[in-house]
């Protein structure tokens, strides 16, 4: 009998953590190259509560796994010369001090020295794995071709690298906006992605989507309460009339 | 609840986000300001099941972990250095730099300031003064009886003064500028100082290489659009409400939990 309060509560556990994640995407509705992710969830068998005549199937209710969805943001116009938006399927690699990361957050800046850096200071990888220095004593402009190819006036000074996994679950974020290649998967490059200058990508968060998904596990979350308090009358009321029997 | 932390993260970074666009639309007469634009980033995230970890004794990993973010932060409030537009005041002591540099001023504490409002002015001494009565340096004095100021594109101060027909030169105005302008940091009155993000100031004569050049009788307008602030601002309410939702979201199921009868 009390195995309903007990996929009652698994429900609960997992209605708790499909929130925390729908809060955190909204949190992030307006973070650059944020990528929003949805809570899976799978059936978990488990053994009753105490043994009843025949086949008794309980199936607890489980997290999967979170998934990301790396479809494109919309790109929006900033004007700002080292803003960068990829379009298509790829990442930034920046050098951090813990290691590589990938970002789709090109709000980029030049540092004290020149160098081309994200806005935590980690500088940005040509496609090599090396670094762009910008001399701000030369003219010219500073132009960022769809390929990645970043000039001053008229000389070539590098080549933003971007670049693609084979896999992309595989990828953790870290904060800041970053990934973390979490495998042993190598990155290469991606050559069928358009690097925007001038342009951001904004979140990919659905407004309307995830309110709606916070009104469903509301709802859920209340009816399995529900369900679980109607099991424990249940079991009150045949304790009472099982007394009254005897 | 950790839906109510995160979407606590959501609101304050939002209201940053509108404290900045404020500031912004706040300054949109403000000669020579530079918007800002507050950049937000993910906070960190909880790993409750690792990817990529070993599933079991056959070697099968695990193809998605889980990984519950916790928010939100501000990462820095970045400056937005483009050129302002050019206004026409037809004021001789009024400059404009069209391209990269700040005018360097000294303040009373004797530090060098830069700034890009060139809307200068002269003191009783005949001196070139910011509106603040700082003055610009190099110092450029202005005899009482000149009747024409000019001043070039590069920055040579040129008077005319009666009974002379050849104006004589009085001085020649220099820029400094900064391999990362954003680093700098404001100090209000449309005043920055040099940081250790900023980079030590390279100075030259106006039009020189990787410098702008000055323009006599124009003052340099901020850079803010109106409409992208406002638009901005509309985002930001909204997005501040759908955090302030969540908020209200999570209470509800942490009511109906409370509610259970035992």
């Amino acid at each position: 009998m009390d195995n309903s309060i007990y996929v009652g509560l698994s429900k609960q556990m997992v209605l708790r953590r499909e929130m925390d994640i729908v809060a955190n995407n909204i949190a992030n509705a307006d973070t650059t190259g944020f990528k929003f992710e949805s809570l899976m969830t799978k059936e978990v068998p488990g053994p009753p509560a105490f043994t009843l005549q025949g086949p008794s199937p309980i199936k607890f209710v489980g997290s999967d796994g979170v998934a990301r969805d790396f479809s494109q943001g919309g790109l929006r116009r900033t004007d700002s010369t080292l803003d960068l938006a990829i379009e298509g399927q790829g990442f930034f690699k920046v050098t951090t001090k813990a290691g590589d990361r990938y970002t789709r957050d090109g709000r980029f800046r030049t540092d004290d020295t020149g160098r081309i850096t994200t806005q935590t200071g980690a500088p940005v990888a040509d496609e090599g794995g090396g670094e762009i220095t910008v001399d701000v004593s030369k003219p010219g402009q500073i132009s960022i071709s769809s390929d990645g190819v970043v000039s001053q006036g008229t000389e070539r000074i590098g080549k933003i690298g971007v670049f693609k996994f084979g896999s992309l679950s595989a990828l953790e974020k870290t904060g800041d906006n970053l990934y973390q290649n979490a495998s042993n998967q190598q990155a290469s490059a991606a050559t069928d992605a358009k690097v925007r200058q001038g342009m951001l990508e904004s979140s990919n968060v659905n407004p309307i989507v995830q309110i709606t998904k916070m009104i469903e596990v509301n709802r859920a979350y209340e009816q399995v309460t529900q369900m679980m308090s109607a099991q424990a009358d249940l079991s009150r009321n045949s304790v009472a009339r099982l007394g009254k029997l005897q | 609840m950790q839906a109510l932390r995160t979407a606590a993260t959501g609101m304050a970074a939002q209201q940053m986000n509108v404290e900045v666009i404020s500031n912004n639309i706040a300054n949109m007469n403000t000669v020579g300001f530079k918007k800002q634009r507050a950049e937000f980033q993910d906070l960190l995230y909880q790993t409750v099941q690792q990817a990529g970890a070993q599933s079991s004794d056959q070697g099968t990993i695990v193809p998605t972990g889980i990984q519950i973010g916790a928010g939100v932060k501000t990462g820095s409030v970045y400056r937005i250095s483009t050129q302002g537009a050019m206004t026409a005041t037809s004021n001789q002591y009024d400059l404009a730099i069209n391209g990269r540099g700040y005018f360097q001023v000294l303040t009373p504490t004797g530090e060098t300031a830069y700034t890009r409002a060139g809307n200068f002015s002269i003191n009783d001494q005949g001196q070139l003064v910011t509106q603040d009565g700082y003055q610009v340096q190099p110092a450029i004095s202005i005899a009482q009886d000149a009747t024409n100021v000019t001043i070039s594109q590069s920055g040579q101060v040129q008077v005319t003064q009666p009974g002379n027909p050849v104006p004589s030169v009085v001085g020649q105005l220099e820029l400094a500028s900064f391999m990362n302008e954003g680093g700098l940091s404001a100090q209000g009155s449309n005043l920055f100082l040099q940081t250790g993000a900023s980079g030590a100031p390279v100075t030259g004569t106006p039009g020189q290489t990787g410098f702008g050049q000055l323009m006599q009788g124009y003052t340099e307008a901020s850079n803010v659009d109106p409409v992208t602030e406002i638009t901005a601002l509309i985002v930001a309410q909204r997005a501040y409400e759908m955090n302030s939702k969540v908020i209200s979201t999570a209470d509800t199921m942490l009511g109906v939990a409370n509610q259970v009868k035992s």
